[in-house]
This record gives structure tokens, sequence and C-alpha cells, in this order.
């Protein structure tokens, strides 16, 4: 009896086994490893490590590089997420109403989605050639001076921005047109019939109905943004001079370039710290203000 | 009344259809320019479709790398990886949603936290745990660091929360086992969630390119994405061969769009089913 009653406690948790084992193998116990490297100082190959407290952070913190990165990582995940999300949901919004063959706009508009992003940036950094690429070539036949695109500080960022919006921007307005078609038409109706106009109608009771998806969209946007890597690498690999040296990027080259393991670490541990961050208080903002 | 819903609905046509046209028209480039010459390709203005369309590039682009290998790579790791993962998914979730055990809580709650944490930052020590495995350089290492996703297991774990418990307690009177019950019974139910499931984890997976390139440096174990890039910066040599970077871009995009095409119902249904795993 005290035997079988074990085994029934046991065996859901043989149940999580297959996922729980590599779970802690390669993401908790990492995780955990990543912060004790962090007060560590140490280069991959000599045999110790030595501890050096938070010097790594004081170190961090003091370093305009990093000031730098986080300015870049700011400004690329403000540039893709806000563009995607208001994108996204102004296509939806067009398209939800009937619209005979927008199934063709939709399959055309997401497809950028599945494919891998090394190999549209490398098309892409085909199209920002600034000597005769298709950038160029479009704005100089509409009259606007050619730009450095990719070699120039002020516009690398631009380019990579770009995109990243070019490839998730239909999958944000599938998204969106999901959420709207679940908004009642009873509750539309009646405020048809209480004189709503269409603007106060969309602020009233469509923003607020689909504010979970705007929700999601957000923080699974705003991950992805802080993790980008692929396009980077292949467009500009950080440069020109640190311009497109975003937190990530600045974590890899530290780590796998020049080998600055508690460096790195705690660049890695601050990244974990602004994702955790920025998650918990978008969760508390909705909490406040999403309406299921 | 009628005119001017008319004029809208065809304004919109044309919006969407302009629009569909930008967002495509990198591909048709990538394509047309695969099939130029190299001095047409350096013409300026450049050429919308080219003079003499050469086929033969793709061929030239397929041989000048190992490219079928890359492929292979790319198939046969994005295929066990979905397999594990169905696996491990429909166990947890199985466990998660229809079982009772003190952990439960603490387990929901790593997992959750899991959902939080950029994966990307835990990829130095990742590849220290590796390395110390002596998985750096293997196909057992690309696979079995990537075969548990909290995605997945969030995905199977709203698909079961659907489905009755009455269904397992008539199961557990009929004497059948927990396995029987989640792999017979359940996981029929949900098979859609696990279609999901099986297709976006492929992509993903055959797309991978940052974790793939740190964990193996051995060229014949590179998949799609890395044995692009390479070609891209050795064969290509940055900007000398572009009719043929481009050829080879298309043949590692064109897989993964035809399965789109195929599935394209699946695929987008999946926002549906992300967007319901999130409010879980």
């Amino acid at each position: 009896m005290i035997r079988s009653k074990f085994i029934g406690g046991l065996k859901p948790v043989l149940f999580t086994l297959p996922a729980m084992i590599p779970f802690t193998v390669f993401w908790l116990g990492p995780l955990l490893y990543v912060l004790y490297l962090s007060f560590n100082e140490w280069d991959f190959m000599s045999p110790e490590k030595t501890f050096v407290g938070l010097d790594n952070y004081i170190n961090l913190f003091s370093n305009p590089a990093f000031y730098q990165a986080l300015r870049v990582t700011a400004l690329f995940c403000a540039g893709t997420v806000i563009p995607v999300i208001v994108i996204g949901l102004g296509l939806a919004l067009l398209m939800n109403k009937k619209l005979k063959g927008s199934a063709i706009y939709q399959v055309l508009l997401f497809s950028p989605w599945v494919t891998p992003t090394v190999a549209v940036s490398i098309v892409w950094s085909w199209i920002y050639e600034p000597e005769i690429g298709l950038a160029n070539t479009v704005l100089s036949f509409l009259g606007f001076e050619k730009l450095g695109w990719l070699q120039d500080p002020t516009w690398a960022l631009v380019g990579v921005i770009l995109v990243t919006i070019w490839k998730s921007v239909g999958w944000a307005m599938i998204f969106y047109l999901v959420a709207l078609r679940n908004v009642p038409a009873d509750l539309m109706e009646a405020a048809d019939l209480d004189g709503a106009n269409p603007v106060h109608k969309f602020i009233r009771i469509t923003l607020p109905l689909i504010s979970p998806t705007t929700l999601f969209l957000f923080i699974v946007q705003l991950i992805q943004a802080l993790q980008a890597y692929d396009q980077i690498n292949v467009l500009t690999q950080g440069g020109p001079a640190g311009s497109t040296r975003t937190l990530l990027y600045m974590y890899y080259q530290s780590a796998f370039e020049s080998f600055q393991i508690g460096e790195a670490s705690s660049i890695a541990m601050t990244l974990v710290f602004i994702c955790m961050l920025l998650s918990l208080l978008s969760v508390i903002f909705s909490s406040r203000n999403t309406h299921y | 009344m009628s005119i001017l819903s008319h004029i809208g609905k065809l304004s919109r046509h044309l919006f969407f259809a302009a629009l569909a046209l930008i967002m495509a028209f990198p591909f048709y480039w990538m394509i047309t320019n695969a099939l130029k010459t190299n001095d047409e390709i350096w013409q300026s203005p450049p050429t919308l479709w080219p003079q003499t369309p050469l086929w033969g590039n793709f061929a030239e682009a397929w041989h000048a790398a190992p490219f079928s290998r890359y492929m292979g790579n790319s198939i046969i790791v994005a295929t066990s990886i979905v397999l594990i993962q169905m696996f491990n998914s429909g166990m947890m979730a199985y466990a998660l949603t229809h079982m009772k055990f003190r952990l439960k809580g603490l387990f929901s709650g790593i997992i959750l936290f899991g959902y939080m944490v950029p994966a990307t930052a835990v990829y130095l020590p990742s590849y220290l745990v590796l390395s110390q495995l002596g998985l750096l350089n293997s196909y057992a290492g690309l696979i079995l660091s990537n075969c548990v996703s909290v995605f997945s297991i969030f995905l199977i774990r709203q698909a079961f929360l659907q489905v009755p418990h009455e269904l397992v307690e008539a199961g557990e009177v009929d004497g059948a086992s927990h396995m029987r019950i989640l792999w017979t019974i359940i996981v029929p139910i949900a098979r859609s969630s696990f279609a999901v499931l099986a297709l976006i984890t492929f992509i993903d997976q055959y797309n991978n390119y940052f974790w793939p390139t740190l964990i193996t440096k051995d060229p014949s174990l590179q998949l799609v994405s890395a044995g692009l890039r390479s070609f891209f910066v050795e064969g290509g040599a940055y900007g000398l061969k572009w009719p043929l970077i481009m050829a080879a871009s298309a043949f590692t995009i064109a897989p993964l769009l035809l399965v789109f095409l195929v599935a394209q119902k699946t695929i987008m249904s999946s926002v549906n089913m992300t967007a319901g795993s999130s409010k879980g």
C-alpha cells in the first residue's frame, strides 16, 4: 500500500523528466552558472577562475561602450517593436472588413516570417549595396540623395531595423486579425445604436478587447528584439563604429571573440535582468488596463 | 452609398496589392538577380528582368559549396528535435494538466520563468556545459541542447487543458496506464496543436543559426543558414559573385516557402493557439 502510494507520487515526476532534465542541464543550470561566472575573471584557457566580486559589473557600468550598446538596444527595440505592433494593427483593421481575396495578401505579407533570417539578410545586404543597390536606385529615382546604408553609422541601424520590421509585420497582422474577429459584433451594433463614431468605438471597445494580443505581441517582440543576432551578424556585425552593436552583440563579442568570460557573463545577467523587468512591468501595466 | 463602398473596397484592394508587391519584392529581386551575369548585375540602372536568364547559376551555386550536406544537416537536426519535443512536451503537459503531484506548482513556475529569460543569455554557460559533456561538434549536441522548448510545452499544455479530465478518469477505470491514456486518448484529440508544434519547431530549427554556429565549427556539421553565410563570406568573397549568392539564398529559402504554402492554414492557425497559450 505504501509502495503503491509512493509510485503514484513518483509517476507524475517521471512524466516531467524528459523535459525537466534537458531544461535543467541546458537552461536552469547554465543560468546559475553564468551568474557565478559574472563574479569571476576567466579567459576560457587558464585552469583557474579568479573571484573578483562585483568588479565585472563595476567595470561594465563604467564602460562607455556599454552605454552605447544600451542606447543601440533601446533604439532597436523601440524601432522594431512599436512599428511592428502599430502597422500590424493598422493593416489588420484595414483587412478586417470583408475583403475578397484577402487570403492572398495575408499569405504574401506573412511569408517573410517563415524564411531564414540569414538568407533574407543576405538578400537585403545586396538591396542596400551603396552603388547600384535597389534601395539607392529607388531613392535616386524619387529624387532623394543616395545613402550609405550599412556603411554609414547614422543609417546602419535603420537598415537593420527595416529588415526586422519587414520580417515580422505580417506575423503581427495575423495575430490582430484573429483578435479582431473575436470582438463580438453585437457590442459594435449596440455602440452604433448609441451613435458612437468609429474613432470612439475603436478607442473604447476594440482597443481594450484586443489588449491581451497587444500585450502578448509586445512581450514576444521585445524579447526577440533584445536577442536579435542573425540580421546584425550578416548585415553589419555590430558596426560601423559600434552603431549597430546591441547588448546581445556585445555579449557575443566579449564571450566568443575576446574571451572575457567575466565581462560577458555580467552583460548576460544585465540582459536577463532587463528582460524580466520589462516583462514584469508590462504584465503589471496590463493587469491594470487589460480587459478580458 | 454603394458606389462609395465600392470605391472604398477598390482602394483597399489597390493598397494591399501594392503593399504585398513591395513586401514580396525582395524575393523577386533575389530570383531575378540570381539569373544575371556578373556584368549585368552591376549595371546601372538595374534591369528588372535579366537579358538572358542564366538558369545554370542555380546548379553552379549548388555545387560551389556542399549545400546538399548543409540542407541534410538542417533536416536531420530539425526533424529529430521535432520528434523529441513532441514526446517531452506531451509528457510534461500531461503531468501538468491531468496528474496531481507536489512539485507541480514549482515546475510550472520554473517553466514560466524560462519563458521570460532570453535563451541567448545562457549561450555562453551552455557552451561550457556542452564542452564538459564532450558534445561540441556533434549532432547529439545540436539536437540535445535544443530538445526542450518552453513554447512547445505551453502550446500543448493549453491544448490539454481543453480535454475533459473525465476522459482520463474513464481510462483509469478501464485499467489503462497513464502512458496509454496520454498517447491513445489525449494526443489524438490535441493533434492540431501537435501539428502546429511540429511545423513551427521545424521552421525554427531549420533556420537556426546563432547557437549552431557557436557549437559546431566543423563545416560538415553546419546547418543551412551557417553554410550559406560562410559561402557568402568565403566562396562569394563579399560581392564578387552576387548572382551565385542570390541563387544560393534562393534555394535556401525555397523549401521553407514551399512548406509554408502547403501548410499555411496550420502555420497561421498557430497564431490562434500561441495567443491562447500566453493567457493560460
